[in-house]
């Protein structure tokens, strides 16, 4: 009864003109259709036509201090440049804000002591942190590998194990 | 001689599981907003490939065009070596698909017996010439060696799809996820009392069991004789890194770190670059970048120019780390 029933319907579908008449090459991508009207997700990390990654503006209100503005990022860098910051003794003050959460930008706020510009503050703190993620890195690398080994022997010796039952 | 004169601590990983599926480490004497961002980037920002565009050449199954796309595009692919394509934004060809920025896979499959047929992801078939070997087959983990199943097929149905894959990031789409989820905690004693648990009964730690093994990790439950530090931080983090298949675990831990690297170093390079800009240079080849990591007084420790970052690495390529422009050399990155 079953069978019977499958049978006819893939007769139908042999049979259905229509079947054979869809244009070929037809194109689907990912995300069309529904998201017609979005902006493209790419937006949140690729610049705009003509715009800066980084926009510097010094505030002339307060001394020895910059806003940065950052486009096309978001908490990843602004947290970590602005609390970073705030562990150097020259600085004053390092906050940052994400203005409004359907555009990817930030601001970045710092007021050094007058020892070194914001600027260089900044640079200062990227390359600490470029180190840190380096020795991270290599830590991490040799650590897996030992790990792996030891896994891996374990692996094998309880499939020994088995094997002399 | 005290420790202390060695200077700060530097951050050193503990591994404590370690295979195909699974990273699963502590760093210690680190700080938390890095430690966070390295989560992230590892959730959004480490390139994978994954399928973006279907050519549907015929499809008489039950299930919509549309709708095997989006299957075929959650489908996880073989991410290693991805860094030897171009970002499909960048480059020059046409309708942005050819071998130096996507993988071109062909699914086609027609069902003639009287047998429900079930079509995986072990039946793409790659079409075009990827970079590398392993770059774009479907990832197969289960013992049958299957992969997830695409679409079922009656008698008479048939589908043929060319489907072109491409490097991309999780921030735009989750089927670029490198992982399928980073646990990340600290201080699991709460010795810190960051947390503040909520608790219904008399007792919050009878409603909240607290986890032995990571505590004993973490230098033991709360001392509650001494005074409470009100200047401690977190120092070690617990990741749990654990893989979608793509790219190893240890592959979006490494790749993490240097795109997070990359980014910084695009900072560095922006900032330092505009004065180069006032010189009259555009900043894209600055002289002070070269100089800046080797040089000047980061030379000792070689940092990110090491050979274990740089050279050791299948994942870092043939480039620089610090001219690269990370993911694919989108400008300005
Ligand atoms: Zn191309």
């Amino acid at each position: 009864m079953e069978g019977s029933k499958i049978l006819r319907t893939a007769k139908l579908i042999n049979d259905n003109p229509n079947a054979q008449k869809r244009v070929p090459y037809h194109y689907v991508s990912h995300k069309t259709a529904a998201e017609e009207n979005l902006p493209g997700r790419f937006e949140l990390f690729i610049l705009d036509e003509g715009q800066q990654k980084i926009e510097v503006r010094e505030e002339t209100k307060v001394p020895n201090t910059t806003v940065f503005t950052f486009n096309k990022e978001d908490h990843t860098l602004g947290n970590l440049i602005s609390q970073r910051l705030l562990k150097y003794d020259f600085i004053t003050f390092s906050a940052y804000k994400v203005p409004h959460p359907l555009f990817a930008t930030f601001e970045l706020r710092v007021t050094t002591d007058g020892s070194i510009t914001p600027k260089d503050a900044v640079v200062r703190c990227c390359k600490d942190v470029i180190q840190d993620l380096s020795k991270v890195s290599l830590s991490f690398q040799g650590e897996w590998l030992n790990q792996k080994i030891i896994e891996e022997g374990q692996r094998d010796a309880e499939v020994r194990d088995q094997g002399n039952y | 001689m005290d420790i202390d004169d060695f200077g700060p601590k530097e951050p050193t990983c503990r591994m404590l599981e370690a295979n195909d599926k699974r990273a699963y480490f502590i760093v210690r004497d680190w700080n938390l907003e890095t430690a966070n961002s390295l989560r992230r980037v590892m959730l959004a920002e480490v390139p994978t490939l994954a399928i973006d565009t279907v050519e549907v050449i015929d499809n008489t199954s039950v299930l919509a065009d549309e709708f095997i796309a989006h299957r075929l595009g959650l489908t996880p692919l073989i991410a290693e070596d991805v860094d030897k394509l171009v970002d499909f934004r960048d480059c020059d060809c046409e309708d942005s698909r050819c071998d130096n920025c996507s993988v071109t896979l062909r699914l086609k499959a027609k069902c003639t017996g009287n047998d429900v047929m079930k079509v995986y992801a072990r039946d793409l078939v790659i079409e075009s010439m990827p970079p590398s070997d392993k770059l774009g087959q479907p990832v197969i983990t289960d013992a049958d060696g299957l992969g997830s199943c695409i679409v079922k097929l009656r008698k008479g149905q048939a589908i043929d799809m060319r489907c072109i894959a491409k490097k991309g990031i999780a921030k735009e789409h989750a089927k670029w996820a490198p992982s399928a989820a980073i646990g990340f905690e600290y201080d699991p004693a709460n010795k810190l009392h960051h947390l503040d648990l909520w608790y219904e009964g008399d007792d919050p730690k009878k409603e909240w069991p607290a986890d032995e093994v990571r505590i004993d990790l973490d230098g033991g439950p709360e001392k509650t004789d001494e005074p409470f530090n009100y200047d401690a931080v977190p120092e070690r983090f617990f990741f749990d890194v654990e893989t979608v298949g793509g790219l190893s675990p240890d592959a979006i831990v490494n790749n993490g770190i240097k795109v997070l690297q990359q980014k910084l170093a695009s900072v560095i390079k922006e900032l330092t670059g505009v004065d180069e800009a006032n010189a009259g240079l555009d900043g894209a080849q600055s002289p002070a970048m070269d100089g800046g990591f080797g040089n000047d007084g980061y030379g000792n420790d070689g940092g990110y120019t090491t050979p274990g970052y740089g050279g050791g690495n299948a994942y870092a390529g043939g480039t620089t780390p610090y001219g690269a422009t990370p993911y694919g050399g989108a400008p300005g990155w």
